[in-house]
């Protein structure tokens, strides 16, 4: 996908650039607010990276300016600020997501990946499917090959999560962020425990195990 | 010419200023109280001065002048005599008790004059007293002068005026003396309050002011700048601590980091060895180094404001509900029974994240030293003060009375713990939020030992009653 990366560190950008290339991304870069506005209005793309603090006009006015012309590419803000007032604000303005300075790179793809998803899935689903699993989200029952699997609230939330970022890495601070509605870094891997249960669920007893583990990043769900 | 310091201060200078507006408002009732009494006199005199003209001009119009002259020797032997001079028309003399008319240039209208009229008193002693008088032409074209003596008018007057000159001299000592004083006395706290800004400002930051319990606006001050130093302590402590603290806990994974992927280069370059489980591993610890400078900052930053952002008022005991809801797959897993007791219908002011966060963290720690087969309790309840306290009761090892107040410092971990995984950080981090929210934490002993388990802690945080 197209990604456009406004962010003054230069050496931060081309780190950027060259890990989301290597992911297979196409990334245009901004060095400051205007030259991203500039671009932003010129191109098309998925995803936009915006740092909030730049010279000449800030993320957020930046971000702001594209809304008012009707512009809704999401927008994944990055910040070296980090309290919540800052994430608040940044979504105020019409930021999608927030990620704060320093972030683990998985994380940041992991994020803008699920953002570009999101803009993918803009009409009303009743239904999921992700290989032999389905979801049913009126029902709000489960089976996977045929087979009704019985879950709590909150897993049935998880999975609900995973399946709409299926092929996609999510992260634990992602899926706390996203299922549990909390913004905040636990220091022990509580959500490894959720996902195992949940895992036991949906993989027990058959032959491909669809949720996957992804080493240093977090967890994938494979169709 | 450097003034002493007692008269360079404020309350001396307000005090001569008020002095100054005092010495002029008593000046002008001074000045008043001299003109009535003393211009009260004087016309006394002359009202005694005209009667007595009167009576001799009815004599002269009723008798003529030689009555006039009679009466004139007469009166002048009374008690308290007038003075008298009656002069022809062209001015001789013909009798009186004086020797010439002390009026220049008489016209023929009546006329007044003061003088001097010499006496001798009994040792014989020339004195000159003031005296009055009036002229007046008679009606046959005589003169005739009538004085009096105003020597006891001017004694009068004398002592009025002396007793105002006292009057205003005790006005101006009286006023210094009380100026000095107020500002000796007020000088004193100040002097008192500036040194203590010297000195902390010469990097004794333990200095303290002086609070005299007079519960006035200087204590209000030296209390106001207390606190304000201690703030002040505390915050440059934290980021003191802040900086050791990042540089202590980042060290070891870093240097941990460094050796692994040195070790994994070594491998790669001689060809053997798997790379990828180094580079994974590297990889993770990463992240602890990245979580354990995200809670570092989040502290310094809590410290930094003081206060917690975006506060709103919720039911505690949805968010022990959320995290009683995260955690307890968590304590299974570890064969620990997890339990809760929440009371409902609650509310504190605050920021959701970070005291969602504090719990979290207040639960981790119990579960990373809570044994097997043991038990964590999370309660939400009132205390009697009307503070909403959440708490987490365990069954591990617990911490020994002595090091609770040292648990809380941030990344203060027992010695008995080194071994254990984590970033530390944990209870500073529950402490700050506390604190920023204007709560505390308290540790306790939790149930006691039972076999091998125990003593157990109790963590409490304690919120203020929105």
């Amino acid at each position: 996908m197209r990604i456009l990366i406004v962010e003054d560190d230069l050496e931060a950008a081309e780190a950027m650039a060259r890990g989301l290339t290597e992911a297979g991304h196409d990334c245009v870069r901004g060095a400051d607010g205007e030259e991203g506005l500039a671009a932003a209005r010129e191109g098309q793309f998925d995803v936009m990276v915006v740092d909030r603090m730049m010279p000449k006009m800030n993320g957020v006015q930046l971000v702001e300016a594209l809304r008012r012309e009707g512009d809704r590419t999401p927008v994944l803000f990055l910040s070296a600020l980090g309290e919540v007032s800052d994430r608040v604000d940044g979504l105020q303005a019409g930021g999608d997501d927030y990620l704060v300075k320093p972030y683990a790179f998985p994380e940041l793809i992991a994020r803008i990946e699920a953002l570009a998803r999101r803009r993918d899935t803009g009409s009303v689903q009743t239904l999921l499917k992700v290989g032999d699993l389905e979801m049913d989200l009126i029902a709000r029952t489960v089976h996977r090959a045929g087979q009704e699997i019985d879950l709590q609230p909150r897993e049935f939330q998880l999975l609900e999560f995973m399946m709409r970022h299926a092929g996609q890495s999510v992260t634990r601070t992602m899926l706390l962020e996203k299922v549990w509605h909390y913004h905040f870094d636990p220091q022990t891997n509580v959500i490894d425990v959720h996902i195992s249960r949940l895992r036991s669920k949906i993989d027990k007893g058959f032959d491909r195990a669809m949720l996957q583990t992804v080493r240093g990043a977090g967890y994938r769900l494979d169709a | 010419m450097k003034l002493p310091r007692i008269f360079r201060t404020t309350p001396f200078r307000l005090t001569l200023l008020f002095l100054a507006l005092f010495a002029s408002a008593a000046s002008a009732f001074l000045a008043y109280i001299y003109v009535a009494t003393a211009g009260e006199a004087t016309r006394r005199t002359e009202r005694e001065i005209r009667r007595e003209m009167r009576s001799m001009v009815d004599v002269y119009d009723r008798a003529g002048l030689d009555a006039v002259n009679q009466s004139l020797i007469e009166r002048a032997a009374s008690e308290k005599p007038f003075l008298y001079l009656l002069l022809t028309k062209d001015g001789r003399r013909i009798s009186g008790t004086i020797e010439e008319s002390p009026v220049d240039d008489f016209t023929g209208a009546p006329a007044w004059a003061t003088f001097q009229v010499t006496d001798i008193d009994a040792q014989g002693h020339a004195i000159k007293h003031p005296a009055r008088g009036l002229q007046e032409r008679l009606h046959n074209g005589e003169i005739l002068f009538v004085g009096a003596d105003a020597g006891e008018d001017e004694a009068y007057v004398g002592k009025i005026v002396r007793a105002l000159q006292a009057a205003g001299l005790l006005v101006v000592v009286l006023g210094l003396a009380g100026g000095v004083l107020v500002s000796r006395n007020v000088s004193r706290t100040m002097v008192d309050l500036i040194n203590v800004v010297e000195r902390v400002r010469n990097g004794e930051t333990g200095v303290r002011a002086h609070v005299r319990g007079a519960r006035d606006e200087f204590d209000e001050l030296a209390q106001g700048v207390n606190e304000m130093l201690d703030r002040l302590e505390r915050s440059m402590a934290g980021h003191k601590h802040a900086g050791d603290a990042i540089a202590h806990d980042l060290r070891s994974p870093l240097t941990r980091l460094r050796a692994r992927l040195e070790a994994a280069y070594i491998d790669v370059e001689a060809g053997k060895g798997n790379p990828e489980e180094a580079l994974a591993q590297a990889l993770e610890d990463t992240d602890g180094v990245l979580k354990t400078f995200g809670a570092v900052l989040s502290i310094a930053r809590l410290q930094a404001a003081g206060q917690a952002p975006d506060p709103v008022l919720f039911d505690p005991a949805d968010l022990a509900a959320d995290m009683s809801e995260l955690y307890e797959p968590f304590c299974e897993e570890k064969d620990i029974e997890f339990s809760s007791e929440l009371t409902k219908g609650l509310s504190v002011r605050g920021n959701r994240e970070f005291l969602a966060q504090a719990v979290a963290n207040i639960l981790d720690n119990a579960v990373k030293y809570t044994p097997a087969g043991g038990a964590i309790m999370l309660r939400v309840r009132r205390r009697s003060s009307g503070e909403v306290e959440f708490s987490v009761t365990d069954t591990g090892p617990g911490v020994p009375d002595e090091d609770r107040e040292r648990v809380i410092q941030r990344f203060v971990r027992l010695e008995n713990s080194r071994n254990e995984p984590g970033a530390g950080l944990g209870l500073s981090l529950v402490a700050a939020v506390a604190e920023a929210h204007g709560g505390r934490l308290e540790l306790s002993e939790g149930p006691g030992k039972v076999g091998d388990m125990g003593p157990g802690l109790r963590v409490a945080f304690i919120l203020p009653r929105a």
